[in-house]
């Protein structure tokens, strides 16, 4: 019996960016943008989304007078990722 | 990617989780700047200081002049990376408070010079050896760990010495701790970018 996909990981792009962000400690809206090759309109949407379900912490900021948006995964959000990566390993031993 | 979302198979979210882990690794500062740069102003600052002091110079020890324009260059290069820098990783981190650690330590070791006196050096290289070998080892470049054990193998030698080989040493040192690792670093990142 395979256990159900966390449906909020299981999306092309929200996963993309928790997987960056578990692998670094904060990154900037910008970095995610670059390395998924997301819109910014979507980027911004897919991460109000993991915001709202608590796996990631946005903080809002200005740098030079320009608006800076710094993004952390959080302990729910890792923990969230690691049992998305458990039961995508059991699919893939089928 | 897709202005929406996209539904993907377990075998495509694997492949995400994969590609965007190996997109971080590229995220390793590879400019190799600072340690060439010290390794270089180090240098040129022990051994112009060795040949001063056989030419009878008076004030031989000029050359270290050249430690607080390193220290601005320093400043000013860093807070241009702090910049263009978009995601701060866990190995950031651990660099940075390394770093630190061994700057606080050679800043006691050179404010204890008079009570260390000939002991100085070989304590300066012992403090080196410590930061290229956790160094070499958080990035897992084995070249500056070996550059860390040279510098140990290097302070035992330079107990033993009188204050001019000192520099000597010190020289070789920075040349096979520093500069050549550091070359070689530079070189490996080229080839993989």
């Amino acid at each position: 019996m395979f256990k159900e996909l966390d449906p909020l990981l299981h999306s092309q792009l929200r996963l993309a960016v928790v997987s960056l962000l578990v692998s670094v400690k904060e990154a900037e809206f910008s970095f995610l943008r670059e390395k998924t090759g997301a819109t910014a309109g979507n980027l911004s949407v897919q991460l109000n989304k993991l915001s709202d379900a608590g796996y990631i912490s946005i903080a809002k900021s200005f740098r030079d007078n320009y608006p800076l948006t710094t993004c952390k995964v959080t302990d729910k959000g890792v923990k969230a990722f690691e049992t998305y990566v458990e039961d995508i390993k059991s699919y893939l031993k089928k | 990617m897709e202005a929406t979302e996209k539904q993907i198979s377990e075998s495509e979210g694997f492949e995400i989780i994969q590609k965007m882990i190996n997109t971080v690794k590229s995220e390793i500062d590879n400019s190799s700047f600072y340690n060439l740069l010290w390794g270089w102003l180090v240098f040129i600052a022990s051994l112009g200081e060795y040949i001063l002091i056989r030419v009878d110079y008076a004030w031989h020890y000029i050359t270290w002049i050249l430690m607080p324009v390193g220290a601005v260059v320093t400043v000013i290069y860093s807070a241009k990376r702090k910049r263009e820098k978009k995601a701060r990783t866990y190995l950031d981190d651990l660099m940075k408070y390394v770093l630190i650690a061994f700057l606080v330590c050679l800043c006691i070791v050179l404010f204890f010079q008079g009570k260390l006196q000939l002991n100085t050096y070989p304590m300066v290289m012992m403090v080196y050896g410590i930061w290229l070998f956790i160094s070499g080892g958080t990035i897992q470049f084995k070249p500056l760990m070996i550059g860390g054990i040279v510098n140990w193998i290097l302070a035992i030698v330079a107990f033993f010495l009188p204050f001019d080989q000192q520099l000597l040493i010190l020289a070789l040192a920075v040349l096979l701790g520093y500069i050549i690792p550091s070359y070689q670093f530079r070189k490996k990142m080229e080839r993989h970018v």
